[in-house]
């Protein structure tokens, strides 16, 4: 979609008149290409460059921590890794943590806002306490949920025993330590996806509302008629960004159950660190880094396309 | 070999005072900065402390020791980090023994063989030092603390020396004198297994696993239980060892375990006809393993998420909720800190229990831990001087006993030969009783994936998923192929 | 009313005017009964950043105490070791946390401003004169943003390593700028477009340069938007760890990789200590957050969801 009027601006920025040195630098015909340069120098440079490196490297041997000049090796890695059961456990994995996450963060996202949806006395005060997780680092969270999850100090182990007669040792299986790493990270990024609920009921036009009073509508059918509407595509922008973001899930689960029990709780993201940091494939890595570019890029159209046409639907 | 060592350092400070006067006449003296990584803990702490206190250059320069402490828990990647980027920061790292070959073989940390035979002092050094650590914290190609002995005097031929003792380290038990001397408590071991509870220094000296385990069964208490001539206020442990799925935290306790009764890990000094399917998952190894995994049961709760590493069992020992555990020496100074431990005042130490042998001694084989320190490759020969000459600062048995009293150890033989050592810290004597038995995990490259391939095996079989010999098939396969790879198994 | 922007619709003029004030009045009340129940539910949810913030105040054996101890004899002591720490032969000497903090601030801040100044003239490009492939060139800086850090940091590594960035603030400013830019163009140019063109055509009108209409005219009228850019880039590059960790050195290291001095070593995770540091590291973020918390409702899409 392009704009519809720029002619008219476009001619005053050439005219004679609107000189001086920035009136030429801003030249119509090059304007828009000299102030998107510096931002796209700075994004290609530290971005777009090491991944095309990177690019060049998945189709070598390389190892970082050998000498030697690498050997041109083409496809194999990309081979390797699309034909590796760990890969695909550890991508069963994320999609197993990133799906009950982004569901859970809906949740309770959603609830939230419905209360912060009015005015109130301290409501900024109130909104603060809520908002304060996202503001803590992935590290402090998962060090302390930890802590709040040991069986013989923490917090939650504390309550729950009360009401068990065994210990409550909740990482001690595969669910339990999906489940540790899912509370957390989404206790952490509800409140995100509460501000994106919110920017939507907040715009609901009163009127909608008073007239269905009026109709008396049930509590159900004026949700899904009016509230609905007006929150659906931004729950469906909350989604694609928090799968995209909890995507990159690492710290959070590197501290709480260091991949474990077993493997069961290791994400995509620890997996490429391994090989990267410890196992000094870096070649691998990087093969294994652009599958999950390519899945991210899959997600991010998706993400565009529903924004896209969100935009149809309300003009 | 220890007297000669000892004979060989007050000459060779005699000739390195020469060398400081001639050094001062000429008036040459240059200002170096030495920048070494090193985590951030008190060995380190004290090295720095102490270097700005007593360090004078022989060469009369102005050399600095500028430190970048790095949290334990990222040091590794901050230091492969450093490394592998090619910034060429650190002159001298501290590093784990088992990021050795990793760290030669990408050209990093620098050969000092010849350099070592050339400086009579530090061919001095080299032959006070314990053999255990120069077998495990300077050698690559590894070789074994038998083949370091086997060589007699140090150097041996054809092989490369690399690091120095920062910090050596071994493991041994802490336990509660308050409740393995309580006579009730005592009384009730003896009526139940027809033994005594181990109490003094020599009678842990008799404590195999066997033994171990009826502790752990034995001081299981529930909450509101009798426990010495108290109660127990929350459920109560007999006994914790390290089951913990990061890093190294089950390797370390595990290989002893296998090593102990016979069995051995993939054996890189072997290479390339030592094989690992057959070995790793010998019958001998999956019993040890067997015999590990049954203990973790007995422990406080978490060892069931696979978590208990080496703090996690330090923290519930300090806590009082443990009678006894095995950790680290590195990791007792907190226990006996009452800021720290709730038991500081009635902890004590033992050596690590064993395997008892069909002769009845106990074999307490271990995996050493702690760091040597190294030089990189990049420096100018006048750093590479100024650097060994910290090297033998450090090693000065003056230096190493300072560092003794303020919670270190020494790998130097003549300064453990002091009568005056086993009496600057608790655990001094368990620690040179153990330092006998220590060997080394691999030091080969490939070593993380090897490690945490591992880690996950007996991770699953700690929590239950899978058993055994499961677990050690799954790693002898695992090992074999990445090491046929890599050219390592024929 | 919730819409979407695309590259510059045209609205109304006063469309905009109306909007904020309109708002106010769409938004239910509530009384005292209600600001009860949202207190009791917001301090549940608040409950473990509390716990983190008690903890702060406790000794080691009071954190770890069973049952849990919500009333205790508070210390400083862990405040106190942020800024000094005992020597293993007697005495204390200073900490080098307050250069962390100032280096967690100014690279922070630094290169959140950068990436604002210059995600804002490429949005207003972006806005006022759409290059051939706009919408290409947003989405591939819109991929940037959302591709996982740990892609990056391979290349990025080796970069670093050939240019000899590492280390210096430089090298963690341009890494953190380029990271903060992606979402600095998507708000910014979704506050651009908002804007009535018809007011910077009677500037040009009237004879002002293209200078002046871009800070005369349109700049005064996103200041909010950049505002909320910032709040959330400083959100987002405050706690960064992992770049930090591996692209500082002793001169430039961050709070958050200097926390993680707390989480093991001699003891285990030192709880009091770490608490005490998350808590003096939340002040700042939490007082700008608070300062600028209505611009945050709209920050929060990365200016794709337009009211």
């Amino acid at each position: 979609m392009a704009a519809t009027s720029p002619d008219l601006r476009a001619d005053a920025g050439a005219a004679p008149a609107n000189g001086g040195f920035l009136g030429w630098f801003l030249a119509p015909e090059r304007r828009g290409a000299l102030l998107v340069t510096p931002a796209l120098a700075v994004l290609f440079i530290m971005n777009i460059f090491p991944l095309l490196w990177s690019f060049g490297l998945s189709f070598f041997n390389f190892r970082a921590n050998r000498q030697g000049v690498p050997d041109f090796v083409g496809l194999r890695f990309y081979e390797r890794v699309l034909t590796d059961d760990d890969v695909w456990q550890r991508f069963q994995t994320t999609a197993v943590i990133v799906g009950s996450s982004v569901v859970l963060q809906l949740i309770i996202g959603f609830l939230l806002a419905l209360m912060f949806a009015k005015e109130f006395p301290l409501r900024r005060i109130l909104l603060m306490l809520v908002l304060t997780p996202m503001m803590l680092s992935f590290v402090s969270v998962g060090v302390f949920f930890k802590f709040y999850y040991e069986p013989t100090f923490g917090l939650v182990s504390w309550v729950v025993n009360h009401f068990t007669d065994e210990r409550f040792v909740m990482l001690a299986t595969p669910a339990g330590a999906i489940a540790g790493i899912v509370v957390a990270d989404a206790w952490m990024w509800s409140p995100f996806v509460m501000l994106l609920v919110l920017a939507g009921l907040v715009s609901v036009p009163r009127y909608l509302y008073e007239a269905a009073e009026i109709d008396r509508a049930s509590w159900w059918r004026r949700f899904s008629t009016i509230t609905f509407p007006y929150i659906k595509s931004l729950l469906l922008l909350a989604v694609l960004f928090r799968t995209i973001e909890t995507f990159k899930l690492f710290d959070v689960v590197y501290i709480i159950t260091s991949g474990g029990p077993g493997t069961s709780t290791e994400t995509i993201a620890v997996y490429v660190y391994r090989m990267a940091f410890q196992f000094f494939r870096t070649s691998q890595a990087s093969a294994l880094a652009y599958i999950v570019l390519f899945v991210v890029i899959v997600l991010t159209s998706l993400y565009l396309y529903a924004v896209r046409r969100r935009a149809e639907e309300v003009s | 070999m220890e007297n000669l060592g000892r004979r060989l350092v007050p000459g060779a400070s005699l000739a390195l005072v020469l060398a400081a006067l001639g050094g001062a006449t000429a008036a040459h003296a240059a200002d170096i900065t030495i920048t070494m990584a090193a985590p951030d803990w008190p060995p380190t702490r004290f090295m720095k402390e102490e270097f700005d206190r007593s360090y004078k250059s022989p060469d009369g320069n102005d050399t600095k020791l500028d430190m970048d402490f790095i949290p334990w828990p990222s040091f590794y990647e901050r230091v492969a980090a450093s490394l592998t980027s090619g910034e060429q920061k650190y002159q001298m790292i501290v590093t784990d023994s088992q990021w050795l070959g990793s760290f030669v073989e990408g050209g990093y940390y620098l050969d000092l063989t010849e350099k070592m035979k050339a400086d009579p002092e530090l061919t001095a050094i080299m032959r006070d030092l314990h053999p255990t650590l120069i077998s495990a914290y300077s050698t690559y190609p590894h070789k074994t603390t038998q083949q370091v002995k086997d060589a007699g005097e140090w150097p041996a031929p054809n092989v490369h020396y690399y690091g120095f003792p920062q910090f050596p380290d071994t493991y041994v038990t802490y336990y509660r004198k308050d409740l393995f001397c309580n006579e009730k408590e005592q009384k009730n071991f003896q009526d139940k297994y027809g033994e005594k509870l181990p109490c003094t220094y020599d009678d842990w000296e008799n404590v195999d696993w066997v033994m171990w385990k009826k502790i752990g069964e034995f001081f299981r208490r529930k909450k509101g239980d009798p426990l010495g001539d108290d109660t127990a206020k929350d459920d109560f442990y007999g006994i914790a060892y390290q089951a913990g799925k990061g890093y190294d935290f089950s390797t370390m306790q595990i290989n002893a375990f296998i090593w102990q009764r016979g069995g051995s890990i993939w054996d890189e000094t072997k290479e390339p006809e030592g094989q690992a399917e057959g070995v790793v998952n010998s019958d001998v190894a999956v019993a040890a393993l067997e015999d590990y995994l049954s203990m973790v049961p007995l422990m406080p709760p978490v060892a069931k998420t696979g978590q208990m590493d080496i703090f996690v069992e330090q923290d519930l020992y300090m806590q009082g909720k443990v009678a006894a555990m095995v950790d680290w020496v590195g990791l007792g100074e907190p226990v006996l800190d009452p800021k720290t431990s709730t038991v500081s005042d009635v902890s004590a130490f033992g050596p690590a229990p064993g395997t008892k042998k069909d002769d009845g001694t106990i074999d307490r084989t271990g995996n050493i831990g702690g760091q040597p320190f190294v030089l990189t490759t990049w420096n100018s020969d006048e750093v590479v001087k100024e650097a060994l000459n910290v090297v033998k600062w450090w090693l000065k048995p003056d230096t190493q006993m300072k560092f003794a009293a303020n919670g270190g150890q020494s790998g130097l033989m003549s300064v453990m030969a002091d009568p005056k050592y086993d009496t600057l810290r608790p655990w001094n004597r368990a620690h040179k009783e153990m330092l006998e038995w220590q060997r080394d995990v691999w030091h080969i490259p490939e070593f993380f994936e090897l490690l945490t391939q591992q880690q996950e095996e007996f991770d699953k079989a700690i929590t239950g998923q899978i058993g055994a010999k499961e677990a050690l098939d799954s790693v002898a396969k695992f090992q074999q192929e990445t090491l046929e790879d890599a050219g390592r198994i024929e | 009313m919730a819409t979407v922007t695309t590259p510059t619709p045209v609205r109304s003029p006063t469309k905009a005017k109306m909007r904020l004030p309109r708002r106010r009045q769409e938004i239910g009340k509530a009384g005292w009964g209600w600001t009860a129940f949202v207190g009791l539910v917001s301090m549940v949810y608040f409950f473990p950043v509390l716990w983190i913030i008690l903890t702060a105040f406790k000794s080691r054996t009071d954190a770890f105490a069973i049952p849990p101890k919500l009333f205790f004899t508070p210390t400083l002591d862990n405040f106190v070791s942020v800024f000094y720490r005992a020597s293993i032969s007697g005495g204390s000497q200073q900490t080098d946390f307050p250069l962390y903090f100032f280096n967690s601030i100014f690279i922070a801040g630094l290169s959140v401003l950068i990436a604002i100044v210059l995600g804002t003239l490429a949005a207003y490009a972006f806005s006022r004169f759409p290059l051939k492939g706009t919408d290409t060139y947003m989405f591939i800086i819109l991929t940037t943003r959302m591709m996982p850090p740990i892609v990056a940091i391979i290349p990025i590594f080796l970069m670093f390593r050939l240019t000899g960035l590492s280390g210096t603030y430089f090298g963690i400013i341009l890494l953190y700028t380029a990271f903060n830019i992606p979402f600095s163009v998507w708000l910014v140019k979704s506050f651009f477009d908002e804007l009535n063109p018809e007011v910077e055509d009677a500037a040009r009108m009237d004879g002002a340069t293209e200078g002046r209409v871009f800070f005369g005219v349109c700049l005064p009228q996103v200041l909010a938007g950049l505002a909320a850019t910032f709040v959330f880039g400083l959100i987002l590059t405050w706690n960064e760890f992992l770049f930090a960790l591996l692209l500082t050195g002793v001169e430039t290291r961050t709070v958050p990789v200097a926390m993680a001095r707390t989480l093991g070593g001699e003891v285990g995770v030192d709880y009091g200590l770490l608490a005490a540091i998350v808590t003096l590291f939340l002040i700042p973020i939490f007082f700008v957050t608070f300062l600028l918390q209505n611009q945050l409702l709209r920050g929060i899409t990365f200016g794709t969801v337009k009211r």
